[in-house]
């Protein structure tokens, strides 16, 4: 910024006096930047959680305005998915239905949301220009709206996931197969949720630059729902295969942090510690691009 | 006390289009490592010089109009001042409340009713629930929507949702006001009201920015001016002053002289 000036010292003088002679001819005011730093917009729109609260909320009311029972469909096509591919999938495995229809329908509502929160991140700062342009404005508003509306899908989501645990399951309903281990879906969920901020702050930032990534980010997420184990039970795979897919997938840990207590289990510890890594690289990376390209949002809109 | 202080701000919008894929950005990166110079990182692609050394000030009671071409950088300006786009160069700052008003409704959503557009763009403006709620008996009586305000806003016709957006932008309490050619409004009868409104609204502001082309509208709402010419601010005096310039520069008599940069003089308070 101005700092190109800074190596020239008559030219930094000049400037200096400018400031000077600025701050002085305007005596007894509190002068603010219009620089808002990355840090700022993230504490402050976090703050503002009215506003992201509402643009979430209408955006799921918008989406299924004029239908009857609203936010629900989501949950009954993914009701029908997971009875469709519950059946071949007990067959397949060779699994109980019992066991296995809870199990999908687990991973399938925690996976669903994640991977529309990273498909809907692509366009998060494309869609949002009319906002932005408009007035100065905290991106970070954009990207808690878009994981506030997206838990609310979740919520409705669970639905099947409850309806299944109850219908195919008798035997979990017994307190013993609701243990102390289901409290841990609540930080499960906490922790899949703030990696999917900071997941869709960099992927809005990147495919608002490189058009193309939108693209190639959609052709991803659908090849890690069949490779995350989801539809498979990890323990069936082996080897080389086992390593990169599930120990080394995080997609895995984020699901199972959150599966594993639906079905009254314990995650493995390994689990939390892949999340924690994963939170803090995921934060720190994020926060050294948005302090660096987040005043170029706007100019690549 | 509100003020507004520009110092050498400058603006670039580089063009990306052809260099907008990863792939050409990858491969320029693998090849291109020596043939960069000059503009940096955005060496090869075509660059707007939207703004360079805009320099003034602005004190409470201030009311700037801008003028000049189109294209010659006022919108900018006012996004600038606004705090849309960062400067490339220079800085910008203030005391007070920025006021944005450039497009009728930012947010409005066509499948949301009229009260749910009034709360939401309420709070874009940064009022809180409280003080949206409180402005709402105002907004409806000065609307004249009546029970339309409880209907879908894709429902309206253009002047209703202008209505919309003009009774709610002139419910708020203006900082900073930044306005682009003013705010349209509906039809001949509510225009006469909207006029009186406006005058109003703009007479709680403490400075306004305003760009325009309304020879009117800069003689009743502003006190000074600033003549705009390919992105360089090339006078800033009295409106007469500025309006005779523009004029003389449509009219081809005048060809203005754009000031070397790095010598932009500090203009605003103290002339007029």
């Amino acid at each position: 910024m101005r700092n190109r000036c800074a190596t020239n010292s008559p030219v930094r003088s000049v400037l200096e006096n400018a400031e000077n002679m600025t701050i002085q001819s305007v005596p007894g005011v509190a002068l603010r930047s219009l620089v808002t730093t990355a840090g700022e917009d993230l504490a402050d729109g976090f703050r503002q959680w009215r506003l992201w609260g509402r643009l979430g909320w209408l955006e799921v009311r918008r989406r299924y305005s004029r239908t009857v029972i609203g936010p629900f469909w989501s949950a009954i096509s993914l009701g029908m998915f997971v009875l469709a591919l519950g059946s071949v999938g007990t067959g397949l495995w060779s699994k109980s239905a019992s066991d296995y229809l809870p199990f999908l329908a687990a991973g399938m509502v925690v996976w669903l949301m994640i991977a529309n929160i990273v498909t809907e991140s692509c366009t998060l700062f494309i869609a949002g220009t009319n906002l932005f342009r408009q007035m100065r404005f905290n991106y970070s508003v954009m990207a808690y709206a878009l994981v506030w509306r997206n838990f609310i899908v979740f919520a409705h989501n669970l639905l099947v996931f409850v309806v299944i645990f109850l219908v195919f399951a008798p035997d979990r309903i017994a307190p013993n197969r609701i243990t102390p281990a289901t409290l841990l879906v609540l930080p499960g969920l906490v922790i899949v949720l703030v990696n999917s901020v900071w997941v869709s702050i960099v992927l809005g930032m990147l495919c608002l630059r490189f058009r193309d990534v939108q693209q190639l980010i959609i052709s991803l997420i659908q090849i890690s729902m069949f490779v995350t184990p989801i539809f498979w039970p990890p323990e069936n795979l082996q080897g080389a295969a086992r390593f990169v897919f599930v120990d080394f997938n995080p997609l895995y840990h984020l699901i199972d942090i959150v599966r594993s207590p639906l079905l009254g289990r314990l995650p493995a510890a390994e689990s939390y510690i892949a999340m924690v890594a994963l939170t803090i690289v995921g934060w720190w990376l994020t926060y050294l691009l948005f302090s660096y390209f987040r005043k170029r949002i706007a100019y690549w809109s | 006390m509100t003020s507004v202080v520009v110092e050498n701000v400058r603006v670039d919008f580089p063009i990306y289009g052809s260099r907008r894929s990863l792939r050409k950005a990858l491969f320029e990166r693998a090849t291109g490592g020596l043939i960069l110079r000059g503009e940096g990182r955005h060496q090869g692609m075509l660059v707007v010089k939207a703004l360079s050394n805009i320099s003034f000030k602005l004190q409470e009671g201030d009311r700037l109009g801008l003028v000049g071409h189109n294209g010659a950088g006022k919108t900018t300006l006012l996004k600038v001042l606004a705090g849309v786009y960062e400067p490339i160069s220079g800085r910008v700052l203030v005391n007070g409340k920025i006021t944005p008003l450039f497009d009728m409704m930012p947010g409005l959503d066509g499948e949301d009713t009229g009260y749910q557009n009034i709360v939401t763009m309420g709070m874009l403006l940064g009022m809180s629930r409280a003080e949206i709620e409180a402005r709402i008996p105002e907004i409806e009586q000065f609307s004249e929507l009546g029970e339309y305000l409880d209907l879908p806003v894709r429902t309206y016709s253009a002047g209703m949702t202008a209505r919309l957006g003009f009774a709610v932008a002139t419910a708020i309490e203006p900082g900073i006001l930044l306005m682009d050619e003013g705010l349209g409004a509906g039809d001949a009868r509510f225009a006469e009201r909207a006029a009186n409104r406006m005058k109003e609204f703009v007479g709680r502001s403490r400075v306004i920015v305003l760009a325009t082309h309304s020879e009117p509208m800069l003689r009743s709402m502003c006190n000074k001016a600033a003549l705009m010419h390919e992105g360089h601010m090339i006078n800033f005096g009295s409106v007469q002053e500025i309006l005779d310039q523009y004029y003389s520069i449509v009219h081809g008599v005048f060809t203005p002289v754009i000031p070397v940069s790095g010598e932009a003089p500090y203009v605003g308070a103290g002339q007029s």
